[in-house]
Formats: structure tokens, C-alpha cells, sequence
């Protein structure tokens, strides 16, 4: 019997991954236990690489429920099914891992094969998350919800503007990937292969949120193409692995 | 023909099937539905999952109906429900001939449907009318393979039939590969909202363990494997039973595969294909499945012997599969791995020969089949009319989300070099293209064809305005569509018609805008220009409602009234349906909601429902309207006339929003009476419509479940509901958010009050926070707006108190509020808690006697049983008498029957040892009864002496074994 991907957590994890959460409250519900889950993983205990990147996703999503609940977003129904169809892809991904399914993407295992290495630092390793969480999930947890909702992406609507309301958000909450890192990263950046083009200027997170965007209206126009669907999907996977991969390398460390 | 190389057994899936056999068949109740969504990545057997639990069901005495769905872009609306009933109309033997009959009228529906006004909701209840037939009484069970390829018309008929609307017992079983759902697929958000259903599971199909893994390559070499090659198997497969099945067959043959993967094992086998059977392969592969036998032959061209034994080999090699139906590929794997062997002109010729060999055959998904084939042939000008006629037809069954594709096709087509510029009129296409999008909410490919079409010149300039206006209002764009109608006001070609018609839309859109002043000119100005057109009945109905309701919310109500009648009356002169029946609606809205003129909104509502059902539009504006009556009633508190009102519009079986709108009717009744049951199951109806998308009801929908939580004491989940809602609301709706928030705040004081939940500080802090903001929201408001919500803020200031020092005057207040609007229900339950409050406080008995009767009375009137055995369990506790007899008897209790060893006690001691038992402190048995700690004293020392007992433990045990005897 090979041991299990979780470890002494594995059981824990597996029950709380065979739950979906629903709605924003659930969401930060299963982000909080799963943090707890995470720092008792070894041999690092309190200082694994998916555990840093957990922790601000946490922080950032239970700041976005404190906004819905503060009526901080003009169309809530959109935020809120949004933020509730991005964390589901962090779960599946999850989810993925732990069966050791060849579909978990590229752009996540990269970040969850570091989880035994003692070598990530917290900064790099949160950004790997990031990374992932943003390029690669973000654009399609985008379609799925205007498409759930009936509606679509469009530049300069309420939703729109929502959307980049959590960019404040996560300035507010990054405070180490923000201007004093901005050149390191775009040294880091313009390594990359690929669309080097979209990575080309502005803050991260910011930026790459405005890709994520622009991605979705791509993804929009093919979603009812299956192949062309599916290669835009094989495209961003490997972009963001890329650049994963590039954070968590003994480069990324000099972020920090 | 059945593939004879199919004789793997199905490992490790035993208890699978059994519990989706049970979970699909023995575990529904009668006339309720079920579904079971298997999800799992390519090869791990969902197919062969599907084919034995079919089995198993159609053994088991169900009607099976059988389907998959088409990865062709361009598919028709509910392809797969009309493939799976062509096969089984093809299985039935002469014998059954009636169902066989059944059948067939339903075949024939479908070919006869034509698009009109709400066809698709319409076209809906046929097809479970016609499936219904075609039960006979039996279970139906529809099972779906390849469901990541649905279209959107079936997902919309399976919510529609697993909602229950179809009043048809249903069970659903279809297969979803796991891959697709990575992406942005719709069916992501379904299935995260289904699965939360009691009836829905959505299960994940795994790979086979080690153990299978061993059984199965076992079972297939027909012997044991040394552990070495069992190792290997395990190794290589991952588990994945296709790929195990091709491994052992290797091994079995003393091949060396070097292929693990299903693309490999694929490929390894097309390369070793007789040429013949490569040819059968790769035509099958570019056909549209099932490929049926003729079509193959006259693709292929072999002589018949050849073409038979190509095929068998192709079979031979597990490459093909064959049924009465055609030939299909064993996976559409094999089709990606046969893409990049063909030659593109290659590809094309077999496309031609397609394309030809239908042309001169009718077959299934003809035009579809048709277009898809000449354009991959390379033929836009002969592709270009089969789109065409492909779209009109998606468009007959109300597909227009297929239409719509069929269209931009057109236009593709149209755009080639190759067709000449005088084949087709561009600009109809584009027309209709994008009356398509905008119908299938594809808003901003609508607004980007219409750009075009104006480049084209094909429109008028106010006309186009006009429509721009229309998609910009469906895309949610109000700002801009404003603008748009001002243009279209402004234009030099308008015709006076159409300046009606934008100022009559333009009022419509800022009353939604909540500009009532600003709508009130403009529907003014519509009716003046309305009033010089004849013929603008339509115009003048609309125009008359914008009025109508901007005059009400403006505190003038006569004047909107007398404005709306009037509007009835035109189109009752002018007598067309549809204007007679949107006047009806806009009355009785006006009346109902507003005005809060409850009686007359009924009545008019009711009175409209029979007039509109005389002129054949029962299904759409009938039900609308009941679903009216039925709301008016409720809140007047004649609640079995509502039920009946509400019974009489589900028997129309609506869809979408109609369906919504009635089922929370019905439920709120449910919720009223403490039916659970009921109510839980209008609640999962609900979900399930609304998991197709759209977000309007979704708050209703969670307040009426927080309100059946309480009922049921679970405070927790109330709270659940509620935070829900509070995140998704959007906080311009304050009526709702007001009785949303109400809802939350009740829970937190019924958890306080019933100490079996903790109160959450942080959520009650939050719901003030919410309430406070409705509060200044509703300010700004129209006065019957505020009206509304002043209600439920009463209501939110008490529960908040409740939680304090509970003070009557401020449920009071609340019974005044809800008295004054004559609404009986929340204003039964405000007198029950003031009662509470001041009996807690042990002042003014007699007027909390008195309101406790009155509550009571009114309760019993309505049939609000939870309600009434609250306001009895506290008229028991305090003892007030509720009615006259019982005041007679002196308000004896009526305490269940209890052991000897308590006759000695009195019904107050009885009491008193009852709060005992339950652990509670003499404080808390004093709060509880209404009388002093000092007297509870009292009754407990009483209790020792008549029990010959010297600790609470010891009266406990006595209690709690004579009441268990």
C-alpha cells in the first residue's frame, strides 16, 4: 500500500473535499478547515508551501464575504456565484490530486509536488498559488457563471466593474507582491515562454486579473466549440504551469 | 447486431449498480422523480455502467428510453430524447402495438410542433403528456450517455420533468465525462446545485482498485496472472478498466502492446487494420453517429460481401461497434487519433460523399447532417441553404440556442469566396441571426450582428434604434437603452407608430429604473401618440401600466387605477388576446402590489384568469394571473382558497419563471400549514428549475427554507439560508431583503429562546447592520414600498429585543403595522410574542390573555398549525384559557396521561417537574412559567414531601418513569 497523498490528514481532507460548497459563508467554512488540515501536514509542519497559499486565499475570500455582507459590490448575485465557481476549482484540483488522477492541471500539480520539499518559501509558494488559482481558473469559473446566470462578459458593466473590485482586494491584501517586488516579478515575467505579450507591464495580480478577463471573452466566444474549448483549456494550463514552475524554482526564492 | 467481442465482466461495480438501481427505482416514490449523474474520465466504463443498470431496470418492470448526445456543434433541440425514442420505437414488437401507438404520436408531435408564443414551455408539457402515455403506469427511466454534448433544450426539458412539473414519475441516469466538466461547461453549475437535492446524487466514478484491477485482467486472460504481469497491468492502467481489459487481452494473445493509454491502445490498433476495415473506420469516424448501414455503403463503396467483412474485422478489433441503429466508433477517442491520419483532402471527399448520399435520402438530423457535411466538404454554396433550413427548423422546436449557431453558420457560409453574392439576402440572415441571439440571451453577439446589419443598410434608422434598445434592455444595459429609445424618439424616418411604441417601452423601462416621475411623461406622451394611431392597442396597455404604477408609487393610486381600467377596456374593444390578458396582468399587479388593495387584486385576477383562458391563452397569461390570486390570498389569510387557486394554475404543468413563481406559492402555504414534507418538496422542485440558471427567486426561495427550518427547531440551518441570501442579494430589493433579514434575526431569537442553538453574535450584528441599511434604503422609496418594509422592520426591531429584554412595546408596534396592512398571518404571530413578552414580564396578564386569543382565533382561521401549537404550548405554560369552553373549565390542563406515582401532584407541580427533568434551574423554570423563582421554589419543596424525595435527581427518575409508562 503506497501511502496516502495527505498523509496523516488524508482522511480529513477526503471528507472535506466530498463536500461542495455552495454559497461564499460555505466556501470560507471549507477554507478555514482545510487550513487547519494543512499545518499539521509534515514534515514541515506550519510551513507547507499549499498551507501559504491557503492561508491568503482565505484571507482574501473571507474579505470578499465581508464586502457582500457590507454591500461593497453592485451585482452580489454575480460575485458571489463567481467567487463560489473559482473556489470549486481550487477543490476539484484538490479533489484530482488526491486520487493521483493524470487530469489534475499542469498548473496546479506544479505547487502541490513542492508540498514534501523543504526548499519553497512562503512567498514564492502563496504567488505559485496565485498564479494557478488566477490564469488558469479564473477565466472559466468567469464563463461558467455568466453562462449560469444568463448573462455575459462584458467590459464596463456592474460585473465588470465588480470583478475588478477585487483587484483593491487582493492590493489590500498581497502587501509583499506589490510595487516593491514589481520589478523582480517582471524580471521573472519576461522569462516566461509563451505569451510573454500578456505579461508585459502593471502589477501582478492586477494585470494578470485583466488577462483572466480577457481570457474569458475568449473562452465565451468557442465555449460551444468542444475542440476549441478544449485547446484554449490545454493553452492556459501550460502557460500557468509555466510560470508556476518558474516561481517555485530556486529563481522564485529570490522574491523573497 | 451486438458486438460479440464484449464478453469482459463488469468488475468491482457491483454495489454501484445495485444503488443506483435502487437510488433511480425502488427508492422513489410514487409519483416523484430521481437522477443519477455518473461523472468519470474517458474509458473508466460509464457506458457499460449505463448499459447494466438499463438492464437491470428493464427487468425490474421500468420503461427504459435510451439516447446519447451528439459532439457535433450544429446538433438539433432534444436530439437525444427523439434518438431514444426512434430506437425504442424501433425495439417494440408488433405485440405491444398501443404503446407502439404512443410512440409514435409523440414522434409525430414533434414533427408537426411549429414556433409560436411561449411554444417552448408548451412543447415541454406535450412531451411529458406524451411520455406519459407511453409509461403506461410504469416507471420511465431515461438514461443519457455523452451528456457533456447536451443541448440546451434537453437540459431544460430533464429540469423541467425532474422539477416535477411534468407530473410524470421520471428517473434520469446519464453519464458525464469527467474532462469536459474542467472547462467552463455549463453543466458544472447544474450539477454543483442538483447535487444538493435529496432525490439528485451525482457520483464520481473511480478507477478500479488493485484488487479489480486483478479480477478483471483475470477474468480476461481466463486464468491467473503471474503477479509479476498483474503488477504490470496495475502499473500501466492506473486502474482504468478499458485500459486493463486491452492489457490482459494482450497478454492473453502474447502481444507485446507497448501502448498504456487509451490514445495509444487506439492508435496501435488502427495501425494494424486490413485496408478495407481502415476505409469502414475512418468514413464512420467522419459520419454523424449512428451511421447507419446504407449511408456506410454508399460512403464507402465496396461491394456488399467486402463492406461486411470490413466491418466485422474493424469490430474485430474493438474499433467499432454495431446496432440496429448504425455503427458507431467504440469511443470517440478513436475519431481525435483518425483525425490526424486523413489527408484534408481526404477528409473532404469522404464529407462529399456524405453529403451526396444524403442529399438524395432523407435521413435523421437531416438539414444538420447535411450542413455540417458540405462545409467540411468544402462546398459553402451548397452548405449555405442546409444551414438555413437547419436553423428554421431548430427554430420550429424552440431551439433557439441551436438556431442561433445554425445562423452564424448561414452567415460563415454566405461570407465565402465561393458563393456567389446574389445566393442568399445577407442581410435577412443577419436579421434573423440576430433576433436568434438575442432570443438564446447571447446579448452581445445580437447587439454586434444588428451593428452589422446596420452597416448593411438593412433597417430603418428608428427601427434599428428600436430593436438596439430592446437587446440593450435584455442584456440588463438600462442606461444605454435609454439612449437608444431617445434616439429612435429623435429620428427623422420614425413612423408615428413607432414613436408610440419607444415612448410606450422607454416608460416600461425607467418604472424599472424606479424613475416613476420621468416614466409617467413618457407613458403620457406614448398614450397621446398611441391615441392618434389606431391600431396601437398594445402600445396604449403598456403605456397604461407604466402609468398606471408611476401615478401609485407617486401617491396618487386613484389616478393609476382609473388610468389602468381604462386601458382594459380599449383592449377589450379591440379584442386582440394578447393586449386583453397583459391588461388584466398589469390590474391586478397594480392592485395586489402597490395599492395593496388585496380583495379587489383577487378579484380582478380571478376574473382575468377565466377571461384570458376564453381566449386560448390559459397556459401563459392564465397562470400568470392565478399565480396572483393565489399570493393575494395568502396574505389576506384565506388560505384554502388560495390553495385551490393555486392547484388550478400547476394543472397548466408551466415552466421557467411561472412554474418558480406558483411553486413558491404553494410553498409559502406549506411552510404556513407545517407541511414539511410538501413544502421540502416545492422547495427541491424550485432548485431544481433554477440550477438551469438565472438568479431572480433564489431569495424567496432561501427565506422560505429558513422559514420551514424554524419550524422544524433547526435554527442553524435558518441561519444557513439566511447567510445565503444575505450574500447574494442584491440590496436594491428591499422588500425582500427586509423579509429576509426578519427571517434571520427570528432564528437567532428562537435559537436564544429554545437554547438548543447558540446564538451567533456576529450573524445578528450583521443582520442589524442589513436592516439598518434597508431601513435607509426604504427611505428614499416610494410610500408603498416603504409601507412593505416597514412592516418587516417592526418585526426586526422585536426579534432583535427578544433577544434583550424582549419589550412588548415593540411587538405593538409590529401588530400594527401588519394589522393596519391587513395582513393576518405576521400579524397573528406579533400578538403571540407580545403576549410572550408581557407574561415574561408578568404585567398586563389580561391583555396577554386577551392577545393570545386573538392570536389564536386568527391562527385557527388561516390553518397555521405550527403557529396555533405555539400560541397553545405558551397559553399551557401561562395558563390562559384559548376558547370559551375551555375558559368554563376553569383552565384545567389537559396533560397527557401520566403514572401513579404523579397523581398526587397537581397540574401546575406536573409542570413544574417536567422544567425539572429537563435540567433546568429554578430561574429558568420561573422564566419558562411566568412566575417567580421564589414560587417555583415552593412547588418543588411541595413536590419532595408528595414524592418522599431529597433531590431534583430523584423526582427526575420518577418523572421520567411514569411518564415513559
Amino acid at each position: 500500500m503506497t501511502e496516502p497523498v495527505w498523509g496523516p490528514v488524508h482522511r480529513d481532507i477526503v471528507d472535506l473535499l466530498a463536500d461542495h460548497p455552495a454559497d461564499v459563508p460555505a466556501v470560507v467554512d471549507h477554507l478555514t478547515k482545510l487550513q487547519d488540515m494543512l499545518v499539521r501536514l509534515p514534515p514541515l509542519l506550519d510551513s507547507c508551501p499549499l498551507a501559504d497559499f491557503n492561508k491568503l486565499y482565505l484571507t482574501i475570500t473571507t474579505t470578499v464575504l465581508d464586502g457582500l455582507y457590507d454591500d461593497r459590490f453592485v451585482d452580489p448575485v454575480f460575485l458571489s456565484r463567481l467567487d463560489v465557481e473559482f473556489a470549486a476549482r481550487y477543490f476539484d484540483a484538490l479533489r484530482l490530486w488526491t486520487d493521483s488522477s493524470p487530469g489534475t492541471p499542469k498548473a496546479w500539480s506544479c505547487l502541490f509536488e513542492r508540498m514534501r520539499g523543504p526548499d519553497a518559501r512562503p512567498l514564492p509558494s502563496a504567488a505559485a498559488g496565485v498564479n494557478a488559482h488566477i490564469n488558469f481558473d479564473l477565466p472559466f469559473a468567469l464563463v461558467t457563471t455568466f453562462d449560469h446566470l444568463e448573462s455575459e462578459p462584458v467590459d464596463g458593466t456592474d460585473q465588470h466593474r465588480d470583478y475588478l473590485e477585487i483587484n483593491n482586494i487582493f492590493a489590500e491584501k498581497i502587501p509583499g507582491l506589490r510595487r516593491g517586488y514589481l520589478e523582480r516579478w517582471q524580471l521573472l515575467i519576461d522569462m516566461v515562454n509563451g505569451d510573454i505579450d500578456d505579461w508585459y507591464q502593471g502589477e501582478l495580480v492586477e494585470y494578470t486579473r485583466d488577462v483572466a478577463w480577457r481570457n474569458a471573452q475568449k473562452i465565451w466566444r468557442c465555449r460551444h466549440d468542444p475542440a476549441a474549448h478544449e485547446c484554449e483549456r490545454g493553452r492556459l494550463d501550460s502557460t500557468a504551469a509555466a510560470l508556476g514552475r518558474l516561481l517555485l524554482s530556486p529563481l522564485g526564492a529570490f522574491l523573497q | 447486431m451486438a458486438s460479440d467481442v464484449d464478453t469482459a465482466p463488469l468488475v468491482g461495480r457491483a454495489d454501484l449498480v445495485k444503488s443506483v438501481r435502487s437510488a433511480l427505482l425502488d427508492d422513489v416514490a410514487q409519483g416523484h422523480t430521481a437522477a443519477v449523474f455518473l461523472t468519470g474520465e474517458s474509458g473508466v466504463g460509464k457506458t457499460r455502467l449505463l448499459r447494466e443498470v438499463g438492464a437491470h431496470l428493464r427487468d425490474a418492470g421500468a420503461l427504459v428510453l435510451t439516447g446519447s448526445c451528439l459532439d457535433i456543434g450544429d446538433a438539433s433541440p432534444l436530439h437525444p430524447l427523439l434518438q431514444a425514442l426512434r430506437r425504442f420505437d424501433a425495439e417494440l414488437s408488433t405485440s405491444h402495438t398501443r404503446t407502439s401507438s404512443a410512440v409514435r404520436a409523440l414522434l409525430q408531435m414533434f414533427a408537426e410542433e411549429t414556433a409560436g408564443p411561449d411554444g417552448a414551455g408548451a412543447l415541454l408539457e406535450r412531451v411529458s403528456r406524451g411520455l406519459h402515455l407511453i409509461a403506461e403506469g410504469r416507471p420511465l427511466v431515461l438514461i443519457l450517455d455523452d451528456l457533456q454534448w447536451v443541448d440546451r433544450s434537453t437540459r431544460q426539458l430533464l429540469l423541467y420533468l425532474l422539477a416535477g412539473l411534468g407530473d410524470l414519475q421520471l428517473s434520469v441516469l446519464a453519464a458525464v465525462r469527467a474532462e469536459s466538466l474542467q472547462g467552463a461547461h455549463p453543466l458544472r453549475r447544474v450539477l454543483t446545485e442538483l447535487r444538493r437535492l435529496r432525490t439528485v446524487q451525482v457520483l464520481d466514478l473511480a478507477p478500479l482498485d488493485r484488487a479489480a484491477t486483478e479480477q478483471l485482467a483475470t477474468a480476461v486472460v481466463g486464468g491467473t496472472l503471474p503477479a509479476e504481469a498483474a503488477e504490470q497491468v496495475w502499473q500501466r492502467s492506473g486502474g482504468n478498466p478499458f485500459v486493463i481489459e486491452e492489457l490482459a487481452r494482450d497478454l492473453r494473445d502474447g502481444r507485446d502492446g507497448l501502448s498504456d493509454t487509451l490514445r495509444e491502445i487506439f492508435l496501435a490498433r488502427v495501425d494494424a487494420l486490413p485496408q478495407h476495415a481502415h476505409t469502414v473506420v475512418h468514413a464512420v469516424a467522419a459520419g454523424v453517429e449512428p451511421v447507419e448501414h446504407w449511408l456506410l455503403a454508399r460512403v464507402v463503396r465496396l461491394p456488399e460481401q467486402e463492406l461486411i467483412e470490413a466491418v466485422r474485422a474493424a469490430v474485430a478489433h474493438r474499433l467499432l461497434v454495431g446496432a440496429d441503429d448504425g455503427y458507431r466508433l467504440r469511443h470517440r477517442l478513436v475519431a481525435e487519433v483518425l483525425e490526424h491520419e486523413l489527408l484534408p483532402a481526404e477528409r473532404s471527399a469522404l464529407h462529399r460523399r456524405y453529403a451526396e448520399a444524403l442529399t438524395s435520402a432523407e435521413a435523421e438530423l437531416h438539414q444538420a447532417r447535411l450542413a455540417h457535411h458540405w462545409r467540411l466538404a468544402g462546398e459553402p454554396a451548397r452548405a449555405l441553404p442546409a444551414a438555413v433550413a437547419a436553423a428554421q427548423e431548430a427554430e420550429r422546436l424552440h431551439g433557439y440556442a441551436e438556431a442561433h449557431r445554425h445562423w452564424s453558420a448561414a452567415l460563415q457560409l454566405a461570407d465565402a469566396p465561393a458563393v456567389g453574392p446574389r445566393t442568399v439576402d445577407r442581410t435577412d440572415l443577419l436579421r434573423q441571426a440576430a433576433e436568434a441571439a438575442h432570443h438564446c440571451g447571447e446579448h452581445a453577439r445580437a447587439l454586434a450582428l444588428l451593428e452589422e446589419l446596420a452597416g448593411a443598410g438593412g433597417m430603418s434608422t428608428c427601427a434599428l434604434h428600436i430593436r438596439r434598445a430592446r437587446y440593450l434592455a435584455a442584456a440588463g444595459r438600462s442606461a444605454l437603452a435609454e439612449e437608444e429609445y431617445r434616439r429612435a424618439l429623435e429620428a427623422d424616418d420614425c413612423t408615428p407608430r413607432e414613436r408610440a411604441t419607444a415612448a410606450a417601452h422607454l416608460a416600461e423601462l425607467l418604472l424599472h429604473l424606479g424613475r416613476y416621475a420621468d416614466a409617467g411623461r413618457r407613458a403620457r406622451e406614448a398614450l397621446e401618440l398611441a391615441a392618434a394611431e389606431d391600431g396601437s392597442v398594445s402600445e396604449v396597455v403598456l403605456a397604461s401600466a407604466a402609468l398606471g404604477f408611476s401615478e401609485a408609487y407617486l401617491e396618487d393610486p386613484d389616478a393609476g387605477l382609473a388610468v389602468m381600467r381604462r386601458a382594459l377596456e380599449i383592449a377589450e374593444r379591440a379584442g386582440r388576446p394578447d393586449d386583453v390578458a397583459c391588461a388584466y396582468l398589469h390590474l391586478a399587479e397594480l392592485l395586489t402590489g402597490p395599492l395593496n388593495i388585496l380583495e379587489e387584486g383577487v378579484v380582478v385576477a380571478r376574473r382575468g384568469a377565466e377571461r384570458v383562458a376564453e381566449l386560448g391563452l390559459g397556459r401563459t397569461y392564465e397562470t400568470r394571473l392565478l399565480a396572483i390570486a393565489t399570493n393575494g390570498l395568502f396574505r389576506v389569510g384565506q388560505w384554502a382558497e388560495a390553495e385551490k387557486v393555486v392547484a388550478a394554475a400547476l394543472r397548466h404543468r408551466p415552466s421557467g419563471a411561472d412554474a418558480v413563481e406558483l411553486l413558491l406559492a404553494r410553498c409559502r402555504l406549506s411552510v404556513g400549514y407545517g407541511d414539511i414534507e410538501a413544502a421540502d418538496r416545492d422547495l427541491d422542485s424550485v432548485a431544481t428549475v433554477l440550477a438551469g440558471g438565472g438568479a431572480r427567486h433564489v431569495i424567496p426561495l432561501l427565506t422560505l427554507r429558513a422559514g420551514l427550518a424554524m419550524w422544524q427547531g433547526r435554527h442553524d440551518l435558518a441561519r444557513q439560508a439566511v447567510q445565503r441570501g444575505l450574500t447574494e442579494s442584491r440590496s436594491d430589493d428591499v422588500a425582500i431583503l427586509a423579509a429576509l433579514v426578519w427571517h434571520g434575526l427570528r432564528a437567532e431569537a428562537e435559537a436564544h429562546a429554545s437554547r438548543t442553538v447558540e446564538v451567533d453574535r456576529t450573524a445578528v450584528r450583521r443582520l442589524r447592520d442589513v436592516a439598518q441599511r434597508v431601513a435607509r434604503k426604504s427611505e428614499k422609496a416610494a410610500r408603498p414600498v416603504r409601507n412593505v418594509v416597514d412592516g418587516f422592520l417592526a418585526l426586526c426591531d422585536a426579534e432583535v429585543s427578544r433577544l434583550d429584554d424582549n419589550d412588548p412595546e415593540l411587538w405593538a408596534r409590529s401588530v400594527a403595522e401588519w394589522d393596519r396592512r391587513n395582513h393576518p398571518y405576521p400579524a397573528a404571530y406579533s400578538r403571540l410574542r407580545q403576549a410572550e413578552a408581557l407574561l415574561a414580564r408578568r404585567a398586563r396578564v389580561a391583555t396577554a390573555g386577551k392577545l393570545l386569543r386573538e392570536s389564536y382565533r386568527m391562527a385557527q382561521v388561516l390553518g397555521a398549525v405550527p403557529l396555533t401549537s405555539e400560541i397553545r404550548t405558551l397559553a399551557t405554560r401561562a395558563r390562559v384559557a384559548l376558547d370559551e369552553r375551555e375558559q368554563s373549565r376553569g383552565g384545567r390542563d389537559v396533560t397527557p396521561v401520566v403514572g401513579d406515582e404523579l397523581a398526587t401532584l397537581t397540574a401546575r407541580e406536573r409542570e413544574v417537574l417536567a422544567a425539572v427533568a429537563e435540567g433546568l434551574t429554578n430561574k429558568e423554570i420561573g422564566q419558562r412559567l411566568f412566575i417567580s423563582e421564589r414560587t417555583i421554589g415552593v412547588h418543588v419543596s411541595h413536590i419532595f414531601d408528595k414524592l418522599q424525595v431529597r433531590t431534583r435527581v430523584q423526582a427526575s427518575a420518577i418523572y421520567l418513569r411514569n411518564r415513559r409508562g
